[in-house]
């Protein structure tokens, strides 16, 4: 290991310059020389764009319905339904941000996979896979912080649940240390219970703070993506490639052109709420009883039942463990090779859509009936 | 007459805290949704009480409806009772009070006597299908999801044309125009190589 | 006020002395002068700007024309379709649209004769008056679509009628002749447009070069004798063919977007506009809102204000059915009548994740959490076994006082109980909690 005997000042600027190539940064070499490989995994490379599609989708729907949503307790409820029901267009805009919020997330979850698979992490690439998996936490924080929006009893009572279950870690914490975790919930909430205060924060990190912190790592997710292009995805020595520009472009486009038509006709056709009891579309009630069935969002189902099932310290090691391993896999998995990481994503893909769409069957098998 | 003043009485004092739960009771098993009183009643939380469309806290006027209502034993014409929803006043005009209460012990015929003509909040789900499917019946983005698609498909049918056509065409035009720049980019590089 | 003379004169003599003169010029000029009958090209004196406005302006024309002449030619289907709101919405926004692109297109191309020398030198009189007067009518047109909006719904029952009026040889001004002046100088320009056709560009209409977009590309090469030259224009010529193509198909494209959402989302910022029952139910809805949220600030008020709040009359609690009530902390709490005959109250929020506990007793006089199954014993507030819920529901000090307002008896929270008063006494009481240095 030569580098090891380099200086660190000096293998931190080599780190640097070999990801921020200066002789690359040009449209030359960005788009009009890149290539795509082609081979029976091509498909992935399409999924960071369709999320960067949603993404726009979410900008623009956010953006109108800024024009009549009001971040207040008595009134944001109320305006949400006026959108649903006196703004002309209101439910297509207000379910096309629905929708499209799903589907940006899941097209994340598959990208995230696939790219494990495919060894996209691996040197020069890590900084795409840093910056992409700190765009996947801002996608759930965008989705956990826009759950709260409506103000209505799944809403809250959601909310409520998922930031109590923070101060759980108390438990495990020694004397003065354990109540910790209820000063770092109430400062999320801004007081002591959920309220005003919190739904003006927030609305603050949802429409402010979470896409300033997108666009910033987004930008260096791309720029990294275009200087490095994709990643050859397979083992195979000899991978026949086309021109990024302008046929992949033009098939990027058209899954674009596809993903919007579905996802505008889904919004015009199916209310997202219509999948809820009506009782959790209520306006919150702070003096009432809590309505029966609160969950969070299909895409928290996958650490919501290990978080219902399990002892609390194995889901918290075990998400550490998980989390910590995939935020630093480009050095974990250095020299794992693509056969292993494809059958790890596998294992893990398997676990996410049987606990999304079974989790609920576990739980009622598990712990179902009157004790 | 006294038969009605008896079952009167026995409504007004007998189950005063209830909002005929049997129905909720029904709704719930028959379709697997949680249900609450807010299907029919104006208080989610059912008529007793001190909150806003409950008993308690109706005024002089409201409390004339509310009698007048209550006297609706037959099916008539127009029910406005104020601590019910349209659905529920629905449901005491077209089947009369005596009826309901015998419903009671039989409440998925409530939906076969409501009959499928009415449809309150015109999502194409007749209100008492929506009974049925413990959905909303007054919540025009509230149904049972494939027969809301399927419905809002054939409303929306003109949009839905559109949309795919001005994909299409737009799409169509989009790669036009990179086609073009690639050519141009193209002839730019052939006029370097020379 | 224009005499009645000159207006049946421009609504039925101009009509015919237009379309005979449209007609005979047309054949004239065939005959005499047959590959003038087109538009003269001046693409190869000056290219950008004709780009930038032949295309808007042919595009936004072509599409207000095919509107026009579908209300004529269909006037009851097309009567049919704009009583639909939607529809009618709709066809305004493209026309006002088209006829938007068209003004911007057409102001283009006038800038560009007036102002490019190369082209001055084959501009004649005739093309500078016939752009002036398109000009006009492009501008009184989209002062008729504001000024007189849906045209396209009130034009069916008299321009229409009018036209056929005229195409069927028996003319009936009388439709047409009590329509706004703004309106009748549009229809007389129209017919001094027609009459102008073939003895301008303007006739280049009978010749559409529609498959131009479609057909080969002709190449023009220069006399030039650098090669490499000839190559790039081989690939340039069809790279503009390209652009073309595609302004025009996302203009298409544009418009039957617009089209397919003006119905529904149009009016997306005209803001809501309920009717006076929806509104009433809205200001219903939300004066409960705000109703509810002064009633919650009161309860904070007296809890910050009052050593003691009246939660109930004792003789009110009930056995089996809890009522909810909210304690000192803001939280909620729920009231019972205990089998002493004494009050009992205890926390409704649940220990495990914070949601609020129901309020009816089980057979085993439990409540149930709904969030997670837990159900809670109220008399030792401990959750059953294997709840997710851990800790117990911790009981709520009161105090009981007498009509008088003494305090007769006090419970802590720790459960233990100071002073003595039988149950029928204490059904007389009024049961109140206590702020915590009070309690005992």
């Amino acid at each position: 290991m030569g580098t090891t005997l380099e200086p660190r000042s000096k293998r931190v600027a080599r780190f640097v310059r070999e990801r921020f190539p200066i002789e690359k940064l040009d449209a030359q070499s960005m788009i009009v020389k890149k290539e795509v490989p082609l081979h029976k995994m091509s498909w992935a490379y399409y999924m960071g764009g369709l999320a960067l599609f949603f993404l726009l989708v979410q900008i623009v729907t956010g953006l109108l319905l800024l024009f009549y949503y009001q971040p207040t307790v008595s009134d944001a409820h109320a305006s949400v339904a006026t959108i649903s029901e006196h703004i002309s267009g209101g439910a297509w805009i207000r379910n096309l941000h629905a929708w499209s919020a799903s589907a940006m997330i899941l097209t994340v979850i598959v990208h995230l996979f696939t790219t494990f698979a495919m060894k996209a992490f691996a040197a020069p690439r890590e900084l795409t896979w840093v910056s992409g998996m700190s765009l996947a936490l801002l996608v759930f924080a965008f989705g956990f912080t826009g759950y709260l929006l409506p103000w209505n009893q799944i809403a809250v009572n959601a909310t409520k649940v998922g930031l109590q279950s923070v101060e759980a870690i108390g438990q495990y914490l020694p004397g003065e240390l354990a109540r910790w975790p209820i000063y770092v919930r109430e400062t999320i909430q801004g007081e002591p219970s959920v309220g005003q205060a919190t739904l003006s924060r927030f609305f603050a990190i949802h429409v402010i703070v979470l896409p300033l912190l997108t666009v910033g790592a987004l930008g260096v997710h791309l720029l990294q993506v275009q200087i490095h292009g994709m990643s050859r995805g397979v083992d195979a020595l000899k991978v026949k490639t086309e021109k990024f520009f302008p046929f992949f472009v033009i098939k990027d486009l058209s899954v674009w052109g596809v993903a919007f038509f579905v996802v505008a006709v889904v919004a015009m056709c199916l209310p997202f709420d219509a999948f809820l009891p009506y009782p959790l579309l209520e306006p919150y009630n702070p003096l009432g009883s809590t309505p029966d069935g609160i969950k969070p969002e299909w895409y928290f189902f996958f650490v919501y039942y290990p978080l219902e099932l399990l002892p609390y310290w194995a889901v918290i090691a075990g998400s550490t463990v998980v989390g910590g391993a995939l935020f630093l896999a480009p050095w974990i998995f250095a020299r794992t090779t693509r056969r292993t990481l494809t059958v790890l994503a596998v294992a893990g893909a398997l676990y996410f859509v049987v606990i999304t769409l079974f989790g609920h069957a576990i739980y009622e098998a598990l712990k179902g009936g009157t004790p | 007459m006294t038969s009605a003043l008896r079952v009167f009485v026995f409504l007004s004092i007998a189950v005063p805290g209830y909002a005929h739960h049997e129905f909720q009771t029904f709704v719930q098993a028959h379709s697997g949704r949680p249900v609450n009183c807010a299907m029919c009643h104006t208080s989610a939380d059912g008529p007793e009480g001190t909150g806003p469309g409950q008993i308690g806290s109706l005024d002089e006027l409201e409390r004339e409806r509310l009698n007048r209502a209550r006297a609706a034993f037959d099916p008539s014409p127009v029910v406005d009772s104020p601590i019910l929803n349209d659905f529920g006043n629905l449901i005491v005009a077209r089947l009369g009070k005596r009826r309901i209460l015998e419903l009671r012990s039989n409440p998925a015929v409530l939906a076969t006597e409501l009959g499928n003509e009415s449809d309150l909040d015109r999502d194409g789900i007749p209100d008492a299908r929506e009974y049925l499917e413990g959905t909303h019946p007054l919540m025009r983005h509230h149904g049972a999801p494939l027969s809301l698609f399927a419905h809002e498909l054939r409303a929306n049918a003109f949009h839905v044309v559109m949309l795919g056509l001005a994909t299409i065409i737009t799409l169509y035009g989009l790669i036009s125009i990179l086609r073009g720049f690639a050519l141009k980019m193209q002839a730019a590089a052939n006029a370097e190589d020379h | 006020m224009i005499d009645s003379f000159l207006l049946v004169f421009l609504l039925v003599g101009l009509p015919y002395v237009a379309v005979l003169g449209c007609i005979a010029g047309s054949i004239w000029r065939f005959r005499s002068a047959r590959f003038s009958y087109s538009a003269l090209s001046s693409q190869f004196l000056e290219d950008k700007s004709l780009v930038l406005g032949s295309l808007p302006w042919h595009l936004g024309i072509f599409v207000v024309l095919a509107g026009h002449a579908v209300a004529f030619l269909i006037p009851r289907v097309w009567a049919g379709l704009v009583s639909n709101p939607g529809f009618l919405w709709t066809v305004e926004a493209i026309g006002l649209a088209a006829s938007v692109l068209a003004l911007i297109g057409l102001t283009t191309l006038l800038v560009r004769r007036l102002t490019s020398g190369r082209v001055q030198a084959v501009t004649t009189p005739i093309d500078l008056t016939v752009l002036a007067l398109l000009l006009a009518q492009v501008v009184l047109g989209i002062l008729v679509a504001v000024q007189h909006s849906f045209g396209a719904a009130w034009a069916t029952g008299t321009v229409s009628p009018y036209l056929w009026s005229l195409a069927t040889l028996r003319p009936n001004p009388a439709l047409v002749s009590d329509l706004p002046p703004l309106v009748q100088a549009h229809m007389a320009l129209a017919w001094v447009l027609v009459l102008l056709i073939p003895f301008s560009r303007l006739v280049h209409i009978f010749s559409i070069p529609i498959a131009y977009l479609w057909r080969a590309p002709q190449l023009v090469v220069w006399a030039n004798p650098r090669r490499f030259q000839g190559v790039e224009a081989a690939v340039l010529v069809p790279a503009r063919r390209y652009f073309l193509r595609g302004v025009a198909a996302i203009s298409v494209g544009g418009a039957l977007l617009a089209a397919g959402t003006a119905g529904t989302f149009g009016r997306f910022f005209f803001g809501p506009r309920p009717s006076e029952k929806e509104q009433t139910k809205l200001d219903q809805e939300k004066l409960t809102r705000l109703r509810q949220t002064q009633r919650e600030k009161e309860l904070t008020l007296e809890r910050a204000r009052q050593r003691y709040i009246k939660i109930a009359k004792v003789k009110d609690l009930d056995t089996k059915k809890g009522r909810y009530f909210i304690d000192y902390e803001m939280r909620a709490a729920l009231a019972f009548l205990g089998d002493d005959g004494l009050p009992l109250f205890i926390s409704a929020k649940c220990t495990h994740l914070g949601c609020t506990v129901a309020s009816d007793l089980d057979a085993q006089g439990r409540v149930l959490c709904p969030c997670h199954v837990s159900y809670f014993d109220i008399k030792t507030g401990m959750p059953n076994a294997g709840a997710p819920a851990k800790d117990p529901l911790p009981h709520i000090a009161w105090v009981l006082m007498d009509a008088k307002g003494d305090v007769v008896m006090r419970r802590g929270a720790d459960g233990r109980t100071h002073g003595d008063l039988a149950p029928d006494q204490a059904a007389l009481c009024d049961v109140y909690i206590a702020k915590r240095e009070e309690s005992v």
